[in-house]
């Protein structure tokens, strides 16, 4: 445990930028909006900035990659194949206890089952993570829900608090200490402890009145969707208002599904691409021979929240695959942003108000 | 930071994106959370652009065509060839085919190129008949030539009408935001002869037979007026026609429209009751290349006339233009008899202000449409130049075939490239800057992002070596200048410039004038200062008739597949594959039938039928749907093509646009 004066905190940065390339979230100017994405100057950091627009998730997961290349002529010529993995070392400085479980249930799928993710694991492979608590929700938080906030656990390098003129700089790992004493930062004492405590209580408490675009009673409505207590009409009334656009799915912190496309020329030199897919789309599920066992929207769309909200998925990520950033509810076109149907499925909402 | 606001160029809705450009890549797309029109959310056309915006398949250099054989050529030897041909017809025998993806600069320039420079008035918008029907009734009803209303208002109505749109494919976001209303109480009614999303999603959905939209708008407008829920105040102060509507009105019968629409009476006087109830009210009703014909928009207008429901905030009639600047074209005068801003080339005075800024003498002979040249036996066309286009134009391909030359501009391969003799590549929107006017009018300006692919140029300066091949001194800096023209010449575009769009994030709806320096978020009546003159109407009602040989009505190319056959979408990979999953189940187009229909004909799911019309026939698959009714069946725009030419056997009954409908009998095979 450590401090740094707030005004020092970029020192952080600035010495994490001769190894790392920094990604943080700053604030494009003309339109307010915050992105966490590689930055070009420190300054454009903004560690009091709203929770970015996208998750993290595209740093390790990019909405379509290179994964390797080769070369084709045809015939019994030989293939010449190129990996293409990018293992340049990166520092997630600012990063929201959300986006770190995002990360997490990441790692669990690409790289703790059967088949390693040999892409992902390059990306993975030399990173260091800077959480920054929550000491105020945003409107469509609800990490309280989803056991994924305000105040990261585990899985950081360093974590920062603002406990007032100082940031409360805790430690995770041994890389993460190596930097604090690099730095000389001040210790902190107990005392400091206990004021990041109160300040995550004061920001809990705070959900009530700041978060009042997304409440969500998961636990009660993961009981409910593995149980086979959500009514099929609901489903119906959900998937009535999907528009089919994916988002919910790109914006998710913890969604991992892919497409793989070969975009090749005319020479015989091929780029195979992987894209972010979505179980909203039709074609996502369909089967070589045209069957699709979730043809129907609301199939689909159910299948988004079993994985998100069963407990039979939950043993993929040792969670709920919800993290509680609240991201699909302000994208969704329809009205189906997780903490919604969270909502039709407790109060059984399956149609609406006719004249 | 990376990241750099843009605006999507799929539909006219006009989202506001983010895109991070790395080397000569877009690496990824973001919505634009405090965009003022989408708020955040794009569609699934909008979330994947950079698919198409990475895609290999561009045109990499100009080609020339000569004895069958594509070579390439520099810009130079393509430039000369082009002026050089067209400077050999007469200027009659030239025409124009702008795009509805241009941009504005660009959208002008190639108009002051037909105009000013090879004198021609033949330039036409692919896509051309509905969004100018809609135009064409607002202008004379209003004044303005465009949306009345406002999307960033569509959370301001408390009741919203649409009409025989698919509107949540088509436009997604206006089909969100119309929800997103619902959702906080407004009420939505749809009328549709099919069931699309919207209409699962209203709080009424009157199920309408094929071909009776226009009756079922009349008799909401009966019904207003049979129980005095005219505001008559409002039509009496501030409106004049009413009488001549009323009048036309009084021919109905409830056993008429009942029998013609397949919906009792006491529906819509509900729904007239409703709109009666809510104090603001807005239309919608899709505007591209099947568009509604001007006869069943002046219902639609005179019914939100006489509710008083037009004027102000929350309320306005809403064509919704399917390309994104689709508006912007018309804005610009891409069409025959129009200059900028719905100036017209018959008024002198208009044509005296563009000859004297442009140094030329503007030929005043009336030019035609591309759209009719090309279906006319014989055609006075003989010379054609085309820019950017989808594959819709290659329903004309046999008349193209037949001109002695063809010109295509573009940025990506696509079959038309097939019809020219000389290709010329122009750059991709992100490769320079330039306005979209999305369809409420908004002028959006979209940063460059990227560097053209080494020596291709900007559209705005092809134009112009075009121009300076053929005589004409065209010295544009940039397409801020040619903005500036467009200012001059435009009143209502007067204060717009790049300047000024550039620090007004998402963009400024025109007029935006002296008189309306921030532009104008809906039509103003007190603003305006005008009268609204209710749209004159036919008073006329055909509807299709189903008989014992043909019981059924099918719906052509109503409610738009999801991709408009787009060339863009086939360039992406998830958008592609989507596109695929219904044409890989259907690859000749599908016949949607009801479960009745289809128990009646003993038939099941992907079996083939033939469709029998009284022109002709056509082998299509079958597809069982509730989402039409027993007596109705629907065939997708895809198959479009095949049905001119085999089930009808010409385009006419097309032009009633999304209303048009042909009797026809189904026979299992």
């Amino acid at each position: 445990m450590y401090l740094i004066r707030k005004d020092d905190i970029l020192t952080i940065a600035k010495a994490l930028s001769s190894d790392y390339q920094i990604y943080g979230p700053a604030v494009e100017p003309l339109s307010g909006q915050t992105f966490f994405d590689p930055v070009t100057d420190l300054g454009e950091i903004n560690l009091a900035a709203p929770i970015p627009a996208a998750p993290p998730k595209s740093v390790v997961f990019p909405q379509t990659e290179r994964i390797l290349s080769y070369r084709y002529a045809g015939g019994s010529a030989p293939v010449e194949i190129k990996p293409d993995y990018k293992e340049q070392p990166k520092a997630l400085f600012g990063l929201r206890s959300c986006d770190l479980t995002g990360i997490q249930c990441l790692d669990r799928f690409f790289l703790g089952q059967e088949f390693v993710d040999e892409v992902y694991r390059y990306h993975r492979k030399k990173m260091f993570m800077v959480t920054n608590t929550c000491v105020k929700p945003f409107t469509y938080c609800f990490c309280v829900c989803t056991d994924s906030g305000p105040a990261a656990e585990e899985g950081y390098d360093l974590n920062l608090t603002d406990i007032g003129d100082y940031y409360l700089v805790e430690s995770g790992s041994a890389k993460g200490k190596d930097l604090c004493e690099k730095l000389k930062l001040e210790k902190a004492a107990e005392k400091h402890r206990a004021e990041k405590n109160s300040r995550i209580d004061k920001s809990i408490s705070q959900f009530e009145a700041l978060s009042t675009e997304s409440k969500a009673w998961v636990s009660r409505v993961m009981n409910r969707v593995t149980t086979g207590f959500a009514k099929e009409a609901v489903w119906e009334y959900v998937g009535d208002q999907c528009l089919e656009c994916g988002a919910c799915s790109f914006v998710c912190p913890s969604c991992s599904c892919f497409n793989i496309a070969d975009s090749c020329t005319a020479s015989g030199s091929c780029d195979r691409l992987r894209t972010w897919d979505s179980c909203s789309y039709e074609g996502y599920s369909r089967m070589a021979g045209g069957h699709n066992p979730r043809k129907p929207v609301e199939d689909r769309r159910n299948k988004r929240f079993f994985c998100k909200l069963s407990y039979s998925q939950s043993k993929k990520y040792l969670r709920p695959g919800c993290v509680g950033c609240g991201r699909c509810n302000w994208v969704c076109p329809g009205d189906i942003g997780l903490p919604n149907v969270a909502k039709y499925i407790r109060r059984e909402t399956t149609s609406r108000e006719q004249l | 930071m990376k990241q750099k606001p843009g605006v999507c160029t799929f539909c006219g809705t006009g989202c506001g994106h983010f895109m991070m450009a790395n080397g000569g890549a877009v690496e990824r797309v973001f919505p634009s959370q405090n965009h003022p029109v989408s708020k955040g959310r794009l569609c699934v056309r909008g979330w994947n652009i950079h698919e198409l915006l990475n895609t290999a398949q561009t045109i990499p250099s100009p080609l020339i065509k000569q004895n069958g054989q594509c070579t390439q050529a520099s810009y130079d030897e393509a430039v000369t060839h082009v002026a050089g041909k067209l400077k050999s017809f007469p200027p009659s025998a030239i025409g124009f085919l702008a795009s509805p993806r241009a941009t504005n600069e660009e959208q002008f320039l190639l108009m002051k190129l037909a105009r000013a420079v090879f004198k021609t008035n033949t330039i036409s918008l692919a896509s051309e008949s509905g969004h100018r029907n809609s135009l064409n009734v607002l202008h004379a009803a209003t004044g303005m030539a465009g949306m009345s209303g406002s999307l960033e208002e569509i959370s301001k109505a408390e009741f919203l009408l649409v009409l025989g749109s698919d509107i949540t494919k088509q436009n997604p976001i206006i089909g969100s935001e119309i929800h997103k209303a619902a959702q906080a109480g407004a009420k939505i009614v749809t009328i549709d002869s099919r069931r699309t999303q919207i209409a699962k999603l209203s709080s009424r959905f009157l199920h309408i037979t094929p071909g009776s939209l226009k009756l079922a708008v009349a008799a909401i407008a009966r019904s207003v007026f049979r129980e005095g829920l005219i505001d008559a105040d409002f039509v009496r102060s501030s409106t004049k026609g009413f009488e001549q509507f009323s009048a036309s009105l009084a021919s109905l019968s409830d056993e008429a429209i009942t029998k013609g629409t397949g919906i009792v009476i006491k529906e819509f006087q509900q729904v007239a009751e409703t709109l009666k109830k809510a104090k603001t009210a807005m239309a919608f009703f899709s505007s591209g290349i099947s568009g509604l014909d001007e006869d069943t928009i002046g219902y639609i207008f005179n019914l939100f006339a006489m509710s008083g429901k037009i004027g102000r905030e929350g309320c306005g009639v809403n064509p919704v233009a399917g390309l994104n600047n689709l508006q912007g074209g018309y804005d610009m005068g891409c069409a025959p008899d129009l200059l900028t801003g719905f100036q017209r080339l018959s008024d002198p005075e208009a044509v005296k202000k563009f000859s004297s800024a442009w140094g030329v003498e503007l030929n005043t002979t009336p030019g035609s449409s591309v759209y009719d040249l090309l279906a006319s036996e014989p055609s006075k066309l003989r010379a054609l130049v085309v820019v950017d286009h989808d594959e819709g134009i290659i329903r004309s391909a046999e008349a193209i075939q037949k001109l002695d030359f063809v010109a295509y501009i573009g940025s990506y391969t696509n079959r038309f490239m097939d019809y020219a003799q000389v290709v010329l590549p122009m750059a991709r929107y992100i490769e320079e800057d330039g306005t979209f006017t999305n369809t409420d009018r908004r002028v959006q300006l979209s940063k460059k992002k990227l560097e053209a692919k080494s020596g291709i140029l900007p559209g705005w300066k092809l134009l112009a070596r075009i121009a300076q091949q053929a005589g004409a001194a065209w010295n544009y800096a940039g397409p801020a200048e040619v903005m500036d023209e467009i200012a001059r010449l435009t009143p209502a575009y007067a204060n717009i410039s790049h300047k000024i769009l550039a620090g007004a994030f998402g963009g400024i709806q025109w007029p935006c004038n002296e008189k309306n320096p921030q532009g104008t978020p809906h039509f103003d009546l007190k603003k305006a200062g005008v009268t609204i003159n209710f749209a004159p109407v036919s008073g006329v009602f055909d509807l299709p008739a189903s008989g014992a040989d043909f019981p059924y009505l099918l719906m052509i190319g109503k409610a738009q597949d999801f991709w408009h056959q787009n060339n863009l979408m086939k360039k992406t990979f998830i958008p592609l594959r989507e596109y695929n999953a219904t044409l890989l189940d259907y690859p000749e187009g599908y016949v949607e039938i009801a479960p009745e229909t289809a128990k009646a004909l003993q038939v099941r799911n992907q079996w083939q039928v033939k469709v029998v019309s009284p022109y002709g026939e056509l082998p299509l698959a079958v597809k069982i749907s509730e989402d039409v009714k027993p007596n109705a069946a629907y065939a997708p725009y895809f198959a479009k093509d095949k049905i001119i030419k085999r089930l009808i056997g010409h385009s006419e009954p097309l032009n009633k646009g999304e209303d048009a409908t042909v009797p026809i009998r189904i026979e299992k095979v």
